[in-house]
């Protein structure tokens, strides 16, 4: 369903099912009380937060935003490719984003393993408690996403979508989208601001 | 939305990051760092849900309802960290 305004054809709804715009801001509310928890508590421990900040791989957590805004980038080539009808390029796209996914998980996977193999863990300061829950509870969004994303790609590769017919894509790829958009904040917040 | 402007908007974003952080590697944070990476962080978000979200031709309860989103969540951030450098 569709408005004009000012020359502009408004869609009434935003892309992919509503059920999973009504996921997303869910989401979004959930991580807005994170963020603020983080940020307030901060205020209490200042030296704490300033000194344990230091300690994380801001260079791990560039890696992974630029990661994750890839994978943004691809799902949106892959959404374009399928609205000119180019099924097996829009596949390819979808792939590349799952593979963005796994990249993020790989370079976590080793930014944890590093602090962990330093006995640091939940308990190991208010900082490292939000730090793990933080980016684990992101983390397990990215995990999500990539199941999601694999499975509109298994549709996509057997020609299950056209440019008539790619709403389960659009769903997926506005999913993948929230993922990346939260850790626009979260990386700032987490690892540059002192 | 185009192939090409797709592109640009990524490219916009990467080096955006870069941006954030080669901030966080030169020092020490001021007032003026917090704000600068604030701003960064809201025109990346502003640019991920109008055009990878592809919100910029939905109508604005929408739009308005996500980059609401974005601009509170930042501005409480902003104001955490303002009480913090006081």
């Amino acid at each position: 369903m569709t408005s004009h305004t000012a020359g502009h054809k408004l869609h009434e709804y935003p892309p992919g099912d509503l059920a999973i715009w009504v996921f997303i801001l869910a989401e979004l509310f959930a991580f807005f009380v994170l963020f603020s928890a983080y940020a307030f508590t901060r205020l209490k421990h200042l030296d704490l937060f300033n000194e344990m900040q230091r300690t994380l791989d801001s260079d791990a957590g560039m890696i992974n935003t630029l990661l994750l805004i890839t994978g943004s980038w691809c799902v949106a080539r892959a959404v374009a490719a399928i609205k000119a009808n180019h099924a097996v390029a829009s596949a390819r796209w979808l792939l590349a984003t799952i593979g963005t996914g796994c990249g993020f998980l790989v370079v976590k996977y080793f930014e944890y393993g590093a602090k962990f193999s330093l006995g640091i863990n939940l308990d190991t300061n208010l900082f490292y408690t939000f730090y793990i829950a933080l980016t684990m509870f992101h983390a397990m969004h990215v995990l999500l996403g990539m199941t999601i994303l694999g499975f509109v790609w298994k549709k996509a590769a057997q020609g299950g979508y056209s440019a008539h017919d790619h709403h389960g894509m659009e769903t997926g790829a506005s999913y993948w989208h929230m993922v990346d958009l939260v850790w626009i904040i979260l990386f700032p917040l987490v690892y540059i601001m002192r | 939305m185009s192939a090409h402007f797709l592109n640009v908007i990524w490219v916009a974003l990467m080096v955006a990051t870069l941006m954030t952080w080669f901030i966080g590697k030169s020092g020490q944070m001021t007032a003026n760092t917090v704000i600068a990476i604030l701003l960064i962080a809201a025109v990346k978000g502003w640019l991920i849900v109008y055009d990878f979200m592809a919100l910029r031709r939905v109508k604005l309860l929408w739009r308005g309802i996500v980059l609401g989103w974005l601009l509170m969540t930042l501005a409480l951030i902003l104001l955490a960290y303002w009480l913090g450098l006081k």
